[in-house]
């Protein structure tokens, strides 16, 4: 019996042992250091700027490296960062920045216009697997570099450590803005070469924070960068990031006190924040430069009848997906969202009326309703409002089945002509420009890529084509303002909603500004005193 | 009439079982509301259990009661249906496994074996996520990761029952293979199927209620049980009801068809 | 005892090829691309067709085998396609969580559930024995996620500044644990009632009665031992098992096992790590069956003369 039982108690013990001394080791923060703490359900993907293309690798790929210029705190204005002062030709195809000579990596090393060079050249190497590939295949000598025919690209000049030349194949007067994203950042190469694939664990950059450690599962911790050469910045001295805490503990230790900001409200609690004017107060919106929308396929039936397409930017009603989201969003009208430079706030849209769907969808002989599939990611809130778009479409006939599917699966099949009837998806801005918008994803060239409702028309693609080489902010506005009334004209989509984000900061969190296009910086941002 | 004796585990399990069928054939009689459209007025947002609405209304305005009366239908067929591919495929690999023997039974039970080693939820999950999760490929993917378990009691059996007298002399004989399987083999391995089944029944409701609680399940509108407790796991604090009453459904259903096998069960060893 | 060792680690080493070939087919005739899981929503094809050859996805299927098993020989498991990370540091990284909670989970349904069985089989054909049987198939019949939704509902309803989740101490193992083992107990002590009470039929047990030995007495001294036999191996299993992540609680309680990992994979079509976790699941499990076998033959000298002889 003896011999039975020894081996049930030891296992006990070990388990005790092992569940007692888990958890993540001490912090070993100086007790007087100004720390924010900050909480996420999911890890940090990557800290790694060619690879991460998400709000949250952003948000630290951001503390801890430097672009050529950036965006200011709470704007969309480009503004220096290592780069001190910069011009573009006439032409919109050369563009030249003088880089400031002070600014050093975390580990002494001065950063020179090679640095930048090389965190290019990293991105448009296949052997990265970078996402942001596509953003400077404008380059001169990309297309080379990335075929191994050559070992630079020829395109990017460094004639001095604090001189860096782009040459473009082509007119882009929107390239600077291409230079502000993380894929840009200012890469040591050492660094980078030891560490290959993992170079994300152990990031080196010139930003204003530093890594210190990364638990996977656990937390990540910042700690201020001593040689960033925007002195006396940042104020804060840490930054600690708790992972895999989900969204209602995440509140509760807000609401205790232990955690500093939350950037996600959960849904169950938000009716009650907006409704407590103590916990009114301490939150900030945002309206995301995005633009959500139902595609509707124009090769597939029924959607090839424009008829049609109107009638479902008839038949459903906005609102009740903003009630879903808590009010989190504003009903959509243009493909435009209200952030981005060239939005048209007089643009009329499709109001909730489902007699007129009625009647358009006479017109199309289809009154007594049909079926039809609407494809989706597998996300819960998504399918939520597909399920309201269920509902609004009932009444008049019209079946909709539903496809989750994993993400995967659902960008391939959406990119064939002929699978996909409708599918739920959004766009995030990458650049303050309408061309990310129109071009991106409306143009015939993106059949196959982007434009997954295979629309085309010729008046657009003219319009296209010669809004994108223009300079004159006005011009170009105006161009693609008369492109995007064709196509909501069109109604190639149902154009739903602009999501809102709201953030929640404890009182004593200062300068925590939200930024429309990026995620919040940490530079400015200070604490006070913590009550006890 | 003795009550104690009446009272057992295979009774009150069939009483159980029959409720439950009941409630899945007369669901849109005994639901009160239609559980894919909006009947609530607080749209957007749970609410609370009401006398107008018993078990409370979801995120978006439907009833709670009707989706869960609905969901005893996707809930039974699914479970039924997998079951029956599950039986199908345990007992032909059983029984060839156990009649024919030898390299057969080899070849069969190293199947079995590798397909033991599989984690049968994450292959479950992966061939959903990869077919795209509808009424039927779900009911056959929980299908074909079930069976390993009847495959061996089916070929324990097979093998008890072959070696008996009279069998072997059959065979001797030259009866056909096909006729002795199915005139002395099936009749006596058929009080342990029907065990199998029920048991099994309960096993495939579990796990399909698995696949809807991770996102994998019958695509909505339908109401499915497990999915309705994954659409109110966010409101865990704020509204706890959401998810107790669909648990509870799945948990009477499995108790349902546990009790009717195992009281078999234990009927059948006295 | 020898001969019996080679040949069950040779057939394991055989259960891991077979595993890997039959992962490796599913995961790539899948109709799912793995650059457009590596490059993102937004990728062109120009961006897609330069990883697909860089990663070299375009060559036929074997060759892609071959390299694979090649690396994974060699411990490398290939990279994760949404992650960058190397799969076995994945792994590597969240099996002390999973393991924890295994072994506490084992634990406490194997204590649970002997118990329960014990009782149950002492008492057997009165009151006692059908309350448990009760018992047991009710807890055999709860699903293991919303049992875990309900605890939570429970203690974050009563207990304040209780963990509600994620992995941080003793405390935060609590309910994950509860949750795992109360499934299993049900199950284990169902097991032993039978084995016991097959073993109370038994004559060397029929003698220690009439000699006059209370029925708990004779149960502990005489036929635990055999009786816990089965249930061994069982419990073995279920460790493998245990030890290869638990995707419903880990979901439920946001634990950074590797059953959250594997089912993140799923959900992205992250290939590798799909492979590295059912890999490491086979291996588990092969490992496993193999001790198991040799604690149940060191323990049961019947069967070591068996294979023996």
């Amino acid at each position: 019996m003896r011999r039975r039982i020894m081996p049930v108690v030891i296992a006990l013990a070990i388990a005790f042992a092992f569940g007692c001394g888990g958890g993540p080791p001490p912090l070993n923060l100086p007790p007087h250091a100004m720390v924010i703490r900050l909480a996420d359900v999911d890890d940090v993907p990557t800290l790694d700027p060619a690879a991460g293309y998400d709000t949250v690798s952003w948000t630290f790929e951001q503390a801890i490296f430097d672009t050529l210029v950036r965006y200011g705190d709470g704007n969309i204005e480009l503004e220096p960062d290592i780069a001190t002062a910069w011009e573009s030709s006439p032409d919109a195809t050369s563009f030249t920045f003088h880089l400031r000579t002070d600014a050093r990596f975390s580990d002494g090393r001065s950063v020179t216009s090679e640095d930048f060079r090389y965190g290019i050249e990293r991105v448009l190497n296949p052997a990265t697997r970078s996402r942001g590939m596509e953003y400077y295949r404008g380059i001169v000598g990309a297309a080379d570099f990335a075929a191994h025919r050559n070992p630079h690209v020829s395109g990017i000049d460094t004639p001095d450590n604090s001189t860096i030349v782009f040459h473009l194949s082509a007119p882009d007067p929107i390239f600077a803005h291409k230079l502000a994203m993380p894929f840009a950042s200012a890469i040591p190469r050492d660094v980078a070469e030891k560490w290959g694939d993992d170079f994300s664990r152990h990031v080196v950059g010139s930003g204003a924070f530093m890594l210190r450690d990364w638990i996977g599962g656990q937390r990540l911790v910042l700690v201020r960068n001593p040689y960033y050469f925007a002195k006396p910045l940042p104020h804060l001295d840490a930054i600690v990031e708790s992972v895999g805490v989900n969204q209602e503990l995440q509140w509760l230790r807000f609401d205790a006190g232990q955690i500093d900001a939350m950037v996600d409200i959960p849904p169950a609690e938000f009716p009650y924040v907006m409704k407590t004017p103590a916990l009114r107060k301490l939150t900030l919106a945002k309206t995301t430069v995005t633009t959500r929308y139902l595609g509707m396929n124009c090769q597939m039936w029924p959607f090839t009848d424009v008829r049609v397409r109107r009638a479902l930017s008839y038949a459903i009603d906005r609102h009740k997906l903003i009630a879903i989201l808590n009010g989190r969003a504003i009903a959509a009208r243009g493909v435009m969202p209200p952030n981005l430079p060239g939005y048209d706030p007089d643009l009329e849209g499709y109001d909730y009326d489902p007699a007129k769907a009625r009647a358009l969808l006479e017109q199309a002989h289809l009154a007594g309703g049909f079926e039809f599939e609407i494809w989706m990611r597998a996300d819960q809130t998504i399918l939520m409002l597909a399920q309201s778009i269920q509902q609004d479409l009932a009444p008049l006939g019209i079946r909709a089945r539903l496809k989750p599917v994993a993400w995967g699966p659902f960008l391939e099949a959406i990119r064939q002509p002929h699978t996909v009837q409708s599918y739920m998806q959004g766009w995030e801005a990458d650049f303050p420009d309408p061309e990310n918008f129109l071009g991106a994803l409306l143009s015939r060239a993106q059949w196959g890529s982007n434009n997954d409702s295979f629309y085309s028309d010729p008046e657009v693609e003219q319009l296209l084509a010669d809004a994108q080489p223009v300079a004159d902010l006005k011009k170009r506005y105006a161009l693609y303002d008369q492109a995007e009334k064709i196509v909501v004209a069109d109604a190639p989509w149902v154009i739903l909603y602009y999501p809102v984000t709201y953030i929640i900061r404890q009182p004593w969190v200062h300068d925590y500004v939200m930024n429309p296009m990026r995620p919040t910086r940490f530079e400015h941002v200070w604490l006070s005193p913590r009550p006890e | 009439m003795n009550i104690r004796r009446l009272v057992t585990l295979e009774t009150v399990g069939a009483a159980m079982v029959t409720v439950l069928v009941l409630v899945a054939i007369f669901a849109p009689m005994l639901a009160p509301h239609d559980p894919t459209i909006v009947v609530a007025p607080t749209f957007g947002d749970p609410g609370a259990p009401t006398l107008a609405f018993p078990m409370g209304t979801d995120e978006l305005g439907r009833d709670v009661l009707s989706r869960i009366i609905f969901g005893a239908r996707i809930s039974l067929t699914v479970g039924v249906a997998a079951m029956a591919v599950t039986m199908t495929i345990g007992i032909a690999i059983g029984l060839c496994s156990g009649f024919f023997g030898g390299a057969v039974d080899f070849i069969l039970m190293r199947f079995t074996d590798l397909m033991l080693s599989l984690p049968p939820l994450l292959l479950a999950m992966a061939l959903v996520a990869v077919l795209g999760p509808s009424l039927r490929t779900i009911f056959i993917v929980i299908g074909l990761v079930s069976w390993t378990s009847i495959a061996r009691v089916v070929r324990a059996e097979t093998l008890a029952m072959s070696r008996r007298d009279f069998v072997v002399g059959a065979e001797a004989l030259g009866a056909p293979s096909l006729r002795l399987i199915a005139r002395h083999i099936i009749p006596n391995v058929l009080p342990i199927i029907v065990v199998m089944a029920a048991l099994r029944t309960s096993d495939t409701l579990l796990l399909d209620a698995a696949l809807s609680f991770l996102g994998l399940g019958v695509p909505p509108p339908t109401p499915s049980w497990g999915r309705m407790i994954e659409e109110a796991t966010i409101y865990f604090r704020t509204a706890p009801w959401l998810a107790t009453f669909p648990g509870l459904a799945i948990f009477y259903a499995v108790l349902s068809f546990n009790l009717l096998g195992y009281g078999f069960l234990r009927r059948r060893s006295q | 005892m020898l001969a019996y060792l080679v040949r069950r680690i040779v057939f394991g080493a055989a259960v891991l090829v077979g595993t890997s070939v039959i992962t490796f087919t599913v995961a790539f005739v899948v109709p799912a691309d793995p650059a457009v899981a590596m490059a993102g929503a937004k990728a062109d094809p120009q961006t897609l067709a330069s990883i697909r050859s860089e990663m070299g996805l375009d060559q036929p299927l074997y060759v892609q085998y071959a390299r694979y098993f090649d690396r994974a020989i060699h411990g490398d498991l290939g990279r994760s396609y949404i992650r960058r990370e190397s799969v076995t540091r994945l792994i590597a990284d969240r099996f002390p969580a999973t393991a924890v909670l295994a072994g506490a989970a084992m634990a406490l349904s194997l204590m649970l559930g002997i118990a329960m069985g014990a009782l149950a089989a002492a008492y057997r054909g009165r009151a006692a024995d059908n309350i448990l049987l009760v018992i047991s198939l009710a807890l055999v019949s709860i699903p293991v996620f919303w049992l875990g939704t309900m605890l939570l509902i429970a203690v974050a309803a009563t207990i304040r500044s209780f963990p509600l989740g994620g992995y941080s101490g003793a405390t935060s193992l609590i309910l994950p644990t509860l949750t795992l083992a109360l499934g299993s107990a049900g199950y284990y002590s169902r097991v032993l009632h039978t084995s016991l009470c097959d073993a109370f039929d038994q004559d060397y047990v029929r003698t220690a009665r009439g000699k006059g030995l209370s029925r708990m007495r004779v149960m502990l001294k005489h036929a635990m031992a055999n009786a816990l036999l089965p249930l061994v191996t069982l419990a073995g299993l279920d460790l493998a098992g245990l030890l290869s992540g638990v995707v419903l609680t880990e979901t439920v309680f946001n634990w950074p096992g590797i059953g959250r990992l594997a089912a993140e994979a799923i959900f992205n079509l992250d290939i590798p790590v799909i492979m590295g976790t059912v890999l490491f699941s086979a291996l588990l499990i092969v490992v496993v069956n193999l001790l198991v076998d040799l604690l149940y033959a060191w323990l049961d000298p019947r069967i070591r003369l068996a294979e023996t002889g």
